[in-house]
């Protein structure tokens, strides 16, 4: 069995790595920082937001495919008012987030390197059920990568290709140090390595949408059920802490 | 007697299609700046007489914002009431097998480009009271054939969503998601809905129905069939 991970090196994606390593599959992990050739893993080092990085990376992975685990992990984010963080900051972030695992995706299907069986994993975030006031962008990026989920499930159904969109809330992880609020407590986050178990978990079972925790559940129902009230409490809660912008 | 100075709107996209019937609607009671990809000796016998034009191809986001908003100010420096996010793109594809180019470029124009418009107004559009519109899709749910177009209009309607809390009593944020229209769409995306053309609104219709919603100030709404068939009944009551 193989994997290909995409911001392998730290967070959610590291964490990814270990749990397939541990199932004796072979790693392939993209990344910008190094992420260290050990046993079973290969690393490639690409930088996700560069077109140029994207489509060099593409015909490299050719090579190790097909693949049955393919999770477009790699994220960043850029928190503040919307109007105070530049152009280039945006650009980036909506390359990263949403541009290269729909090209990515794209070409790994047209190369032979998603085929029957493989699980497609994209990690959207539980802001899809909020809105996000502070990081408005942000949130945009990830909505498109849940819709774009949703209706690639629909046209690879036929063809047994398994799609699945994840909505983590806060994850201890060094981005969320850096995006969190003054005042937030980390040690209410979700351990990387715990997540990690549950999306393979929920892949191997085929499932469509994986919200983990008890946590996440309960806000994707408020969500849903009361959307302007949910947005509102994001608003309290991020935007009016914000005191300044990190991108 | 002194005429009161009429708003001021900027339609992206407004050559062809929805966008262009909608500046022909709105040129009554609006100063227009309307935008477009084609040259203006192309598209000016099209256009409303007094309207001003700015050729943008919104395919490199950062420079056309850039450039259409140093154009726009050089036009109409004072004031924005309305911006209309209205360009749009979209390629029809067979079992999710979308070509790589056409992925960046939906993604350009639909969404990347949206959000550095939406970034260079911002400021003309917080002094002068204004409001932005976003022109979404019903497909911002998901869509089987455009995986690509429907992930783009789910990314606009976030944006909106997050901005109309950020902006609350600032800048007024409105989505509006048309649905199936007889545009040239289809035909450039690659496909032919048969039958089903019949039941599409026309562009005129749809622009009427825009143009009213616009009025109406709801945040989110859609323009479905069912709005159709109402404004059918409506008109055949005595």
């Amino acid at each position: 069995m193989k994997a290909l991970v995409t911001g392998a090196a730290s967070g959610i994606g590291k964490a990814l790595v270990e749990r397939f390593l541990d199932l004796d599959m072979q790693v392939v992990g993209v990344d910008r920082e190094a992420v260290g050739n050990k046993g079973n893993l290969v690393s490639i080092r690409a930088d996700l937001a560069s077109r140029h990085d994207v489509d060099r990376l593409v015909v490299e992975l050719k090579d190790h495919g097909p693949f049955d685990y393919v999770v477009h992990n790699a994220g960043i984010s850029a928190t503040g008012k919307f109007e105070h963080i530049p152009d280039e900051a945006y650009r980036r972030l909506l390359t990263v987030n949403t541009e290269t695992p729909l090209v990515m995706t794209s070409a790994l299907l047209a190369a032979g390197c998603i085929v029957m069986d493989t699980r497609i994993i994209f990690i959207s975030s539980l802001s899809h059920s909020t809105g996000y006031p502070g990081a408005a962008v942000y949130g945009a990026s990830k909505d498109a990568v849940a819709v774009y989920a949703k209706s690639l499930r629909k046209s690879l159904s036929k063809d047994r290709i398994h799609v699945m969109a994840v909505f983590p809330g806060p994850v201890r992880t060094d981005h969320a140090e850096r995006h969190a609020p003054p005042g937030a407590k980390a040690e209410r986050r979700m351990e990387p390595g715990e997540i990690a178990e549950r999306i393979v978990t929920a892949a191997r079972q085929r499932k469509k949408v994986l919200y983990p925790g008890k946590a996440a559940n309960f806000v994707r129902i408020i969500g849903a059920v009361m959307p302007e009230t949910t947005t509102r409490f994001m608003r309290l809660a991020i935007y009016e802490k914000l005191q300044r912008s990190v991108y | 007697m002194t005429e009161r100075r009429r708003p001021i709107a900027l339609i992206t996209g407004a050559t062809s299609g929805i966008g262009l019937e909608m500046a022909k609607r709105m040129a009554v009671d609006h100063q227009l700046v309307l935008t477009g990809r084609r040259q203006a000796h192309e598209c000016a016998a099209d256009l409303p007489p007094d309207a001003h034009y700015i050729k943008a191809d919104l395919s490199d986001p950062v420079r056309s914002a850039r450039h259409l908003a140093a154009k726009f100010f050089s036009l109409e420096p004072g004031r924005l009431d309305l911006l209309i996010i209205n360009a749009g793109i979209g390629f029809h594809t067979s079992a999710g097998r979308e070509d790589v180019a056409m992925v960046r470029q939906t993604l350009d124009v639909n969404l990347v480009s949206s959000i550095m418009l939406v970034r260079q107004f911002a400021p003309l559009l917080e002094a002068s009271h204004g409001k932005v519109v976003f022109i979404g899709s019903v497909a911002h749910r998901g869509a089987a054939n455009m995986p690509t177009y429907a992930a783009s209009k789910a990314g606009l309607a976030g944006l909106a969503r997050s901005l109309k809390s950020e902006w609350k009593d600032r800048i007024g944020v409105q989505i509006i998601h048309p649905g199936p229209t007889r545009t040239t769409m289809h035909a450039k995306a690659g496909y032919d809905p048969g039958i089903l053309r019949k039941l599409f609104f026309s562009p005129e219709a749809m622009a009427d129905e825009i143009v009213r919603r616009i009025k109406d100030d709801r945040t989110h709404t859609r323009i479905s069939i069912k709005a159709r068939l109402g404004r059918f009944i409506l008109r055949r009551r005595p």
